[in-house]
């Protein structure tokens, strides 16, 4: 039960930046997911919180503890790994009995607590077999029960699903997040999958280069990407992104998308544009969908034809190309579609991102 | 014509497996029979006359002595067992550290230690010889285990480094953060996930320690610490040779080194081709 705070963390392998300069309160009970693309820096930030790996410079508190000179055994964390990491040669009970057999804890205390670890991921009937006569999902259960019955101030999960097939990966999310709700503790999470992402997190870090770019709550970082990068890296499929020039006609401006192919800046935006000549346009592909009627002042229509279809079921993604670029669409009452057939598209202009085309943060 | 091949086949296992067991089964046949019958011409494959002569003899049995074949049983079981305890102790914390930790000139000191090995034992023999001398360590069991232990040091730590490298590194990472200390998380789970390879380089080292002759002959020179095979040389007489004793020693000591290895064949298969891939 504790906070976890880190000041100005950076780890550095030789010249490497693996983490740089971070800075990050986690308040008790925060259920905090750290997102990015391989090597950024999120599992190095992770480990060095369970005190696997060592701090090149800066602070760890947890539970307002420095911990930085702690050995991982002291620091009262518990560790979820990918691989699961089950000891190969003890069953499930002994397992999940083994932090607390080291800890000198009372044979009946023991008895207890696994019982309770049990109980609540159903792993009743699996007690006395071995990590090799489990499926994957079984394993995951039980690298989480052996966390659960040490009672950490913080659990850390590195990647835990990545290993399970996409059905049981689904079903395990529900499950931490229930197990979140049920324990009361602070979990910090590290994946790289954005959907795993948004669905768990109370707070979401997205990492890049050791850096962080945004933190915020998934529906935050979702519709105020703070920059390019997070904006194509959350959400699925990713934010359509397209350059364009700024062009000014009859005192207004408006942004080419493709040759002859002006989308007009909203009016609320138009006086952060005044210096500019080139930005980047992003906008999510459920912002752009066929639209029959072309009168609305909040959208902008423009008609173009298909290059490809993809029928989802409850909605038909159709693929556009503007300035030779693949820009995705979503269709929510799909009908059959035609390849190469002429469609009109209406593009929500109050969602649309606009970005500066040099620093690749958006202009606000 | 498929018979016959299989025929063929099971003629020739045969025919090379007596090739191979030749040796051993004259050995254990010429234990057994007194010596001017091995050597009667043409060969006599089946005794005559079996005896326990030679045994009774060399274990003093009924009074007689010839070779101290007891004395020289003990030698060779304190000289192995030590010598492989001790390598196996230190070879295992070295090969747990080349598995596990980086330091500097980590693969000169591997390679140093596989260079190592590639020596001819016998050409440090006379080295060895003077500088035991000088610290008057020659002819003891102390100096032989010394030497045993620096031969089989770099084989087990060859070995058992293939071995932890197998073991995935977060599973003492997991039972670090699950409150073991760095050598409670080697010794309760990495030790007894690498025990199969362990067991396979105790029984190298072992036999290594068991069969060595070419150094135990320079270092040892008396009955306090002549070891098995030093001892057979005791039948060799400036005129005669005696066979059947030699064989019974030979006996004497094949027999341990066979069950031992029955005993741990499973390790050791799986201890040569499991450590053999590490990359």
């Amino acid at each position: 039960m504790a906070n976890v705070d880190l000041k100005n963390l950076t780890k550095k392998y030789g010249d490497v930046i693996a983490v740089q300069n971070m800075d990050l309160n986690i308040p008790h009970n925060e259920f905090l997911v750290l997102v990015g693309p391989s090597g950024c820096g999120k599992s190095t930030t992770l480990r060095m919180i369970a005190g696997l790996e060592e701090i090149t410079s800066g602070e760890i508190y947890i539970g307002d503890q420095l911990v930085n000179e702690k050995d991982p055994k002291d620091r009262n964390v518990s560790m979820v790994f990918q691989n699961y990491a089950l000891y190969p040669h003890m069953t499930v009970k002994e397992n999940l009995g083994f932090s607390l057999k080291i800890a000198k804890v009372d044979k009946k205390e023991i008895e207890q607590r696994v019982k309770e670890a049990v109980q609540i991921l159903g792993l009743d009937e699996l007690q006395k077999r071995k990590p090799s006569q489990l499926s994957g999902g079984q394993r995951q259960r039980v690298a989480m029960g052996r966390a659960i019955v040490r009672r950490p101030d913080a659990f850390l999960f590195d990647e835990p699903l990545s290993n399970l097939d996409a059905k049981l990966r689904t079903q395990m999310r529900t499950e931490i997040k229930k197990l979140h709700q049920k324990l009361q503790t602070t979990i910090i999470y590290v994946t790289h999958d954005q959907v795993e992402a948004m669905t768990l997190a109370d707070r979401i870090i997205i990492m890049k280069d050791g850096y962080i770019e945004q933190i915020g709550s998934p529906i935050e970082v979702f519709n105020n990407p703070i920059n390019v990068f997070v904006a194509t890296f959350i959400g699925s499929p990713p934010m359509n992104i397209l350059e364009a020039e700024i062009i000014k006609r009859d005192g207004k401006i408006y942004f080419e998308l493709d040759q002859d192919v002006l989308m007009p800046c909203p009016e609320s935006k138009a006086s952060l544009l005044s210096q500019k000549n080139k930005v980047i346009i992003g906008i999510r592909s459920e912002d752009i969908s066929p639209s029959n009627s072309n009168t609305s002042d909040e959208f902008w229509y423009f008609e173009k034809n298909i290059d490809l279809a993809e029928p989802l079921g409850t909605e038909t993604q159709l693929f556009i190309k503007l300035k030779n670029k693949e820009i995705i669409s979503r269709m929510y009452n799909p009908r059959e579609i035609e390849i190469g057939e002429q469609i009109n598209f209406a593009v929500n202009l109050n969602k649309i991102h606009i970005f500066d085309n040099e620093t690749k943060k958006i202009i606000k | 014509m498929k018979q016959i091949k299989k025929i063929g086949f099971w003629f020739l296992v045969l025919f090379i497996l007596l090739l191979v067991c030749l040796p051993g089964i004259w050995i254990f046949v010429s234990a057994f029979r007194p010596n001017p019958e091995i050597l009667s011409k043409p060969a006599n494959w089946i005794p005559d006359r079996w005896t326990i002569f030679e045994f009774t003899q060399m274990f003093s049995i009924k009074g007689y002595v010839s070779v101290p074949a007891f004395k020289y049983l003990m030698n060779s079981i304190i000289i192995s067992f030590f010598s492989t305890i001790i390598a196996i102790t230190i070879g295992m914390m070295g090969g747990y550290a080349f598995a596990r930790f980086n330091f500097k000139g980590k693969n000169k000191i591997f390679l140093g230690l596989m260079l190592a090995r590639a020596v001819p034992g016998i050409s440090l023999s006379l080295p060895l010889f003077i500088l035991f001398a000088k610290l008057g360590i020659i002819n003891t069991s102390i100096g032989v285990i010394i030497v045993y232990v620096a031969m089989n040091v770099p084989f087990t730590i060859w070995l058992t480094d293939g071995f932890f490298r197998q073991i995935p590194k977060e599973m003492s990472e997991v039972a670090r953060t699950d409150g073991c200390t760095r050598f409670q998380a080697f010794w309760n789970i990495e030790l007894p996930l690498a025990g199969p390879g362990i067991g396979a380089a105790a029984i190298f080292a072992f036999l290594l320690s068991w069969n060595e002759y070419a150094l135990a002959s320079v270092l040892t020179r008396t009955i306090e610490s002549k070891t098995l095979p030093i001892g057979m040389m005791d039948y060799l007489d400036e005129f005669t040779i005696n066979w059947a004793g030699m064989c019974a020693i030979a006996v004497v000591m094949i027999v341990p080194a066979i069950i031992i290895t029955f005993m741990v064949q499973k390790h050791l298969v799986s201890g040569l081709t499991f450590g053999g891939v590490k990359g």
